[in-house]
């Protein structure tokens, strides 16, 4: 009986660390799908609003050591649609596989312009979004935006 | 380990000696053989105060001040201005050049300061001429230094030129001289360009051809001028995947290789083709190569920036650089895509003519400016530009010197930001005039000299015809001197571009083209559609979330040149009708959205005479 416990114990231990790392749809507390409302309150707690352009929101992040600015956009129905943070000179830095398992993304470009493209869904919400890094460095990003794939978004150009 | 790091060193060393020894004997060759003589004066706030000089004797070919070499094809002379601004009311600081021979071109730029100073002043007058001036005003300059940069644009050698440069009475004020260009309105035919919001415009200097696109369509116009008035044929040249779905619509034209491109965006992605012969057949490209870019998107290309021989020699590094991203197979230009999504506006470089992109290069975030941005403009050098409509408490200029690898943002210095994209034109020697709606609604142009560093000449073209509320600034120039800057206006005051929601917005909008054929000192303002308004009521430029009846425009026109210099513009007429249209030619009728068609009929603006934007071309008078 023991014998067979102790492998079994082993294996749940192990398990989780062989799944992939799923980037998380959250950054510095806020989440794709979170109301208008909800977003506002968040982002009031943590930064100053800096300016507006066709809906989309930069705010300036008062003590994060990681990231300076965080820019937000909303979808149709004013749900947070994608949130971008960009990553504070001489701060914290953020190195790509803090994010997620570098070996899921998908690497684009090259040194001096790197990106790393996470494709997930959030099963609880029950929708599909990207996870995109994007830096200078090999190794540390510059920004980094979550994004929910399938809605339009507040402003988005029909021309036909 | 010791014994080869010291021989590594000595041989750096031996090399940084020999280096210096021949930096050093080339300067004193340089300063001894092309170095203006002498190489400085001071002047004083007294009228007739002045100094002369002779220059070095360079010689060479240059696109523009920005790809010279001081010592090789550029020289320096400086300036100093003893006093205080104030001491100069009054008096003006001329500076001028002369040379013999006409068929050589030197060009004559004025930085305050050094030469990473501001451009204050330039005179670039192409073949032929035998002098270059410039007059400054050092009561709004200031005084100090400034520094004289003498550029070979087309020089042999053995035609040396000399300078003066004297504190003198101000010139009296010249008017636009010349004759106003004259239009013609050239309708697409019934089934074509119906639907043709937002158009853009390309000239093919190949075949003579138009092209054009707005919407669905993709139109190839031939104008046959072998009538007067010339009488036009439409043509749908569709491409493979640009005709099924659109989002924005997109299409440029290199006028110089004659290759068309065009680009519905899709999604996050773009469906893209491009022609070589005006849409007869077509190459299905990868699109944008960008993986997220969602709205706005642009195509625009022209040479690479690659260095000059000479500059090869002086900065080997960086050219080595910026040939890395040069072609890559015969197509011998660039082409650019940029659009934005998720809070950064991005561009990839094409350096197979459109074929296949780059990962894109972020050009600016909204912490920078705006979201969305103007068309891609490429100067003959190589420097790419995207304009903005807000970059903090102006409008912005996007430059890229290095082919799309990296961007830096410029204000345009004395703007203010609106809803309209602006547009920029760039002369033949780089001179960039920036067309752009000021927060009064009132259409403005500025000219810059030195890559966006600085701006002057900011005028109101919309004046001669009061015009109050503006949209869709489009600009294109041809010689450094000249341009044409097209957009929609009114004279009627209100919110002619917001959403409607009140008392209705009552005007009537009118195509005006303003030209100048000497650097943006004056211009001519012309009503290009006299007897047939573009739209009764509001043109609303607030996106999508503009009421229905408000936006049938979109959101842009478009500006373009032929080989001969005539200015062709494209636009969406929204009243068509003949009730509309006399509704808009009646005074005291009603000129709200109800009164208006709301159509989307494509549209084409043809100069018909005075001198284009070439003046090699002027002996070769336009006919209708």
């Amino acid at each position: 009986m023991q014998r067979t416990v102790i492998p079994a114990l082993l294996l749940l231990t192990v398990a989780p660390l062989a799944v992939a790392k799923q980037p998380a749809l959250r950054i510095v507390g806020l989440h794709l799908g979170m109301s208008h409302a909800q977003a506002q309150s968040r982002l009031k707690e943590i930064g100053q609003f800096k300016s507006e352009d066709e809906g989309q929101q930069v705010w300036i992040l008062s003590h994060d050591q990681r990231y300076q600015y965080a820019i937000v956009g909303f979808d149709r129905s004013r749900h947070l649609r994608y949130i971008t943070v960009l990553a504070r000179p001489e701060g914290k830095p953020v190195s790509y596989s803090d994010l997620g398992d570098l070996a899921s993304a998908t690497r684009s470009g090259g040194p001096g312009n790197l990106r790393y493209t996470w494709k997930a869904r959030d099963d609880i919400g029950g929708f599909e979004y990207l996870v995109i890094a994007k830096g200078k460095n090999n190794r540390y990003l510059d920004r980094y935006a979550v994004k929910r794939l399938g809605v339009e978004s507040e402003t988005e150009d029909r021309d036909n | 380990m010791s014994s080869h790091a010291s021989s590594v060193t000595g041989a750096t060393r031996f090399s940084l000696r020999s280096g210096i020894i021949l930096a050093l004997a080339a300067f004193c060759f340089a300063t001894l053989v092309f170095a203006a003589t002498p190489s400085s004066s001071t002047l004083n706030p007294v009228n007739g105060s002045s100094a002369t000089w002779a220059g070095g004797g360079i010689a060479g070919a240059t696109t523009d001040e920005t790809t010279c070499v001081d010592g090789t094809d550029c020289d320096v002379y400086t300036i100093t201005l003893t006093g205080s601004p104030a001491n100069y009311k009054g008096l003006v600081l001329a500076i001028s050049i002369s040379h013999q021979v006409k068929l050589n071109d030197y060009d004559l730029y004025v930085h305050k300061g050094g030469l990473t100073g501001p451009v204050i002043a330039s005179s670039t007058a192409g073949i032929p001429e035998t002098s270059e001036a410039v007059v400054i005003d050092p009561t709004v300059s200031g005084t100090g230094v400034y520094t004289v940069h003498v550029v070979d644009s087309n020089v042999a050698p053995g035609d040396p030129y000399s300078g003066v440069a004297s504190i003198t009475t101000p010139p009296a004020d010249s008017p636009a001289h010349g004759t106003a260009p004259t239009y013609a309105n050239y309708q697409s035919p019934p089934g074509l360009g119906d639907s043709s919001g937002e158009p853009s415009i390309g000239a093919n200097f190949n075949s003579g051809r138009i092209m054009t696109q707005a919407v669905f369509d993709t139109l190839q116009v031939t104008f046959n001028t072998n009538t007067s008035p010339a009488t036009a044929t439409w043509l749908l040249k569709d491409g493979p995947n640009t005709s099924i779905t659109t989002l924005d619509p997109i299409l440029f034209t290199d006028s110089q290789t004659g290759r068309t491109v065009v680009s519905q965006l899709f999604g996050t992605t773009s469906l893209s083709s491009f022609t070589d012969n005006d849409g007869e057949t077509y190459t299905v490209s990868q699109g944008g190569g960008i993986a997220s870019g969602v709205d706005h998107e642009t195509v625009g290309g022209g040479p690479f920036r690659l260095c000059t021989a000479d500059q090869l020699l002086v900065t080997p590094a960086p050219c080595a650089q910026l040939a890395v991203r040069g072609p890559l197979t015969q197509y011998p230009h660039a082409v650019y895509y940029a659009s934005q999504d998720i809070g950064d506006a991005e561009m990839a470089l094409s350096q197979d003519g459109g074929l296949t992109y780059e990962e894109a290069h972020p050009m600016y975030t909204l912490v920078d400016c705006g979201g969305l941005h103007g068309h891609i403009k490429v100067s003959s050098s190589g420097i790419v530009y995207v304009p903005n409509k807000g970059c903090g408490s102006t409008q912005g200029l996007i430059v890229s010197m290095d082919n799309g690898l990296t961007f830096t943002v410029q204000p345009v210095t004395g703007s203010s930001p609106n809803s309209s994209d602006p547009s920029i034109g760039i002369g033949s020697k780089g001179r960039v005039y920036f067309g752009y709606v000021a927060s009064d609604g009132h259409p403005h142009i500025t000219v810059s000299d030195d890559q966006g560093r600085s701006w002057h000449g900011d005028l109101d073209v919309g004046v001669p015809f009061s015009i109050r509320n503006t949209v869709f600034p489009e600009v294109v120039a041809g010689d450094n001197d000249r341009a044409s800057f097209f957009f929609l206006g009114t004279p009627s005051a209100g919110d002619g571009t917001g959403a409607d929601t009140g008392t209705p917005f009552n005007g009537v909008w009118h195509g005006y083209i303003a030209t100048t054929y000497n650097g943006g000192k004056t211009w001519f303002t012309v009503d290009a559609t006299p007897n047939d308004p573009v739209q009764l009521g509001v043109i609303c430029t607030q996106g999508t979330t503009c009421p229905n009846g408000t936006r049938n425009l979109l959101d842009f026109n478009d500006l373009t040149a032929d080989k001969a210099g005539r200015v062709f513009a494209a636009y969406t007429d929204g009243c068509i009708t003949a009730a509309c249209i006399a509704r808009g030619n009646n005074a005291t009728a009603s000129h709200t959205r109800l009164d208006n068609d709301q159509a989307t009929k494509a549209t084409i603006i043809r100069q018909s005479t005075g001198q284009g934007l070439f003046k090699s071309q002027d002996a070769t008078p336009l006919r209708p």
